[in-house]
């Protein structure tokens, strides 16, 4: 390559830094406004905070929901055991679950680094690139500052993985142990974690497996010791409310939308990773990116479909993607291929060559493909000048925020997010807090943020309570009946989640007096119905 | 043929699970991979279409998510075929 064309892979490889910069200033400027607000911005953040509250309390959140407060957690424990201590220093809040998600997708960006630095061929400029990469993807900006436990679980895998692609062809035991407990730690955040751990224990089987079986025993005894004991300890509810009520049905049009999203936006990346993963299985040994990529493509996109997920469920696999992409791009530019027939029938040096021009153009094309940010404010010129303008869109109302997502809005799920909270949204929080203080009786809400502001209980977990009864493990006649007793004196109504017999219950002992725009979302507000007479419940 | 190519994948069975002579765990081959993927494959097909057979009260035969298993078995399966070739090299 001549001068002017390393000058132009170096300018080039700049323009692409700074995009995926910026792609991470406006994630910083999204955690830093999702952390001032205190009700629920994704729906079920406050459950989640709640399973905080109560593992703080030494109680565990898998309960019998046939008794009030009928709630229920259908998440593994370890995200909120970790933000537990914070309920202690600062009561119940949502910034410093948001503030772990963040602090995880940050983590997970420095081990991708670290991955292709080490295991590429210890370029830092594409190290880099391929950590912010992974800040920029859509995905990630969506879920990452959320009081969600995806993204820790998904730190918690990359760590594993990355520790285990050196630990395991090492012999190093205690690399691999170590490892093992991140991969034990991810299943305990999220059941998800189960693709991950397919994953490894695949990628060790092949090249090890003696030892493969031998680590994946303990691992699995392990891994069942907790298990077993959660169960134990929740007296049989842990199986109940975090596995049985886990499994729903599968959307094939939510699934097939949310792989096309996944390739559009992240493509500039899933080519080159896929690439990577066919030179190393016909020209080289596969590595544990590759086994994880494809498990967490497949498997992990496949999970999307069904009813609840959303395109958090592919984030796992931008991870891989990331990893491997950076890889083959490092291997590309220093033509650092191993020895093998099939390759050098490749002109390597030639696309090493091209590559110089052909990788920073990639890495911005990526950025431009996820780009989002906000269009109003002073971002306008800028907004101007890149082409783009507002394409977020609320259903129920016409004065949609100033943002502009390449994701579009509607990704599959019913998830609504990534734009900014204004001051509207607040005092619409607060308007919904003083209703509830209005009246002495308990509140149902389906988002629980209210309630914990106001501190009053967490009655119920809608989703939770649908999916059992869906699997037909809740019968509600406790709740029906305080229901048709008018023992609530207001419901907060959202997605309206609850199993029919129990809004067939609200729809006539409650009133709609009220409706509070919060978030992008219509809050219903039901009061007791004057007048009414309590029906025989079953 | 049918016997010879039998005896070929469970001498590579007994290959990964029993130690070998000199005790090291060397790992397996694209051969021993590729079976694996061919097998892997041809019964997941198999399991698959027998769903419909199975479940007798199931109406509306195969569905597109099942088409898209049906696809992702058949393609394992090509893999496992294409890297049958590659010998002993490692995996």
């Amino acid at each position: 390559m001549t001068k002017p064309g390393l000058q132009l892979h170096r300018g080039l490889m700049l323009c692409a830094s700074i995009a995926l910069l910026f792609a991470s200033f406006i994630y910083a400027i999204y955690a830093a406004n999702l952390l001032a607000f205190p009700y629920d911005y994704d729906q079920g953040e406050g459950f989640e905070l709640h399973d905080t509250t109560l593992l703080s309390q030494f109680r565990l959140p898998y309960l019998d929901t046939e008794t009030y407060p009928f709630y229920s957690s259908n998440y593994p424990p370890l995200y909120h055991i970790l933000a537990a201590p914070f309920v202690w220093l600062f009561g119940p809040a949502y910034w410093y679950g948001r503030l772990l998600g963040f602090a995880a997708s940050l983590l997970i960006a420095v081990s991708i680094a670290f991955a292709v630095y080490r295991d590429g061929h210890q370029n830092r400029w594409i190290a880099l690139l391929a950590g912010l990469a992974f800040l920029s993807s859509n995905f990630v900006y969506h879920i990452g500052p959320l009081f969600r436990q995806n993204i820790m679980m998904v730190a918690f895998e990359t760590v594993a993985i990355v520790l285990l692609a050196r630990a395991f062809p090492r012999g190093d035991k205690r690399g691999i142990t170590l490892a093992l407990f991140c991969l034990l730690c991810a299943g305990y955040t999220k059941q998800m974690a189960a693709i991950t751990a397919l994953a490894a224990i695949g990628w060790m089987f092949l090249r090890g497996p003696r030892r493969a079986l031998l680590y994946t025993a303990g691992f699995g005894l392990a891994g069942g010791l907790v298990f077993l004991w959660l169960d134990l300890a929740s007296g049989g509810q842990w199986w109940r409310q975090a596995i049985v009520a886990n499994v729903n049905d599968f959307l094939y049009d939510q699934a097939v939308g949310l792989f096309r999203l996944w390739f559009g936006l992240h493509g500039f990346l899933l080519v080159p990773a896929a690439l990577m993963t066919l030179v190393e299985l016909y020209a080289d040994r596969l590595s544990i990116y590759s086994f994880w990529f494809l498990a967490a493509a497949l498997l992990g996109g496949a999970a999307a479909g069904t009813w609840g997920a959303g395109d958090s469920y592919l984030v796992t696999s931008i991870a891989a993607a990331c990893i491997l992409s950076g890889i083959f791009f490092s291997r590309l530019l220093a033509n650092a291929w191993g020895p093998s027939r099939i390759l050098q029938v490749l002109p390597l040096a030639r696309l090493a060559s091209l590559s110089l021009l052909l990788v920073p153009l990639l890495y911005l094309g990526y950025a431009r493909a996820t780009l989002k940010m906000p269009t109003g404010g002073a971002f306008a010129p800028l907004a101007e000048l890149l082409g783009v303008e507002r394409n977020v869109a609320f259903h129920t109302r016409p004065d949609a925020p100033d943002f502009y997502d390449s994701a579009g809005w509607l990704a599959g799920g019913y998830a609504r997010i990534g734009y900014l909270l204004t001051e509207a949204d607040h005092a619409a929080g607060d308007q919904i807090v003083t209703y509830i203080q209005q009246t002495d009786k308990p509140v149902l809400s389906e988002d629980a943020g209210f309630s914990i502001v106001a501190e009053r209980d967490v009655v119920t977990n809608p989703t939770q309570l649908r999916n059992l009864y869906l699997a037909g493990q809740f019968a509600g006649d406790e709740l029906a009946r305080m229901i048709e007793h008018q023992e609530f004196g207001l419901i907060i109504l959202r997605a309206q989640f609850f199993p029919p017999h129990i809004l067939e219950a609200m729809g006539q002992a409650y009133i709609h007096k009220e409706t509070i725009f919060m978030n992008g979302f219509d809050y219903l507000l039901l009061f007791p119905r004057p007048g009414y007479e309590p029906r025989e419940t079953a | 043929m049918v016997i010879l190519g039998w005896q070929r994948f469970t001498a590579s069975v007994a290959e990964i699970i029993l130690p070998s002579m000199n005790g090291q765990d060397e790992g397996i081959t694209k051969r021993q991979l590729g079976m694996i993927l061919l097998l892997g494959g041809i019964i997941g097909f198999g399991l698959i279409l027998a769903v419909d057979i199975i479940d007798v009260g199931r109406e509306g035969g195969i569905g597109p998510a099942q088409t898209w298993a049906l696809l992702a078995m058949a393609l394992a399966a090509l893999v496992g075929l294409s890297l049958l070739p590659l010998g002993d090299a490692p995996a």
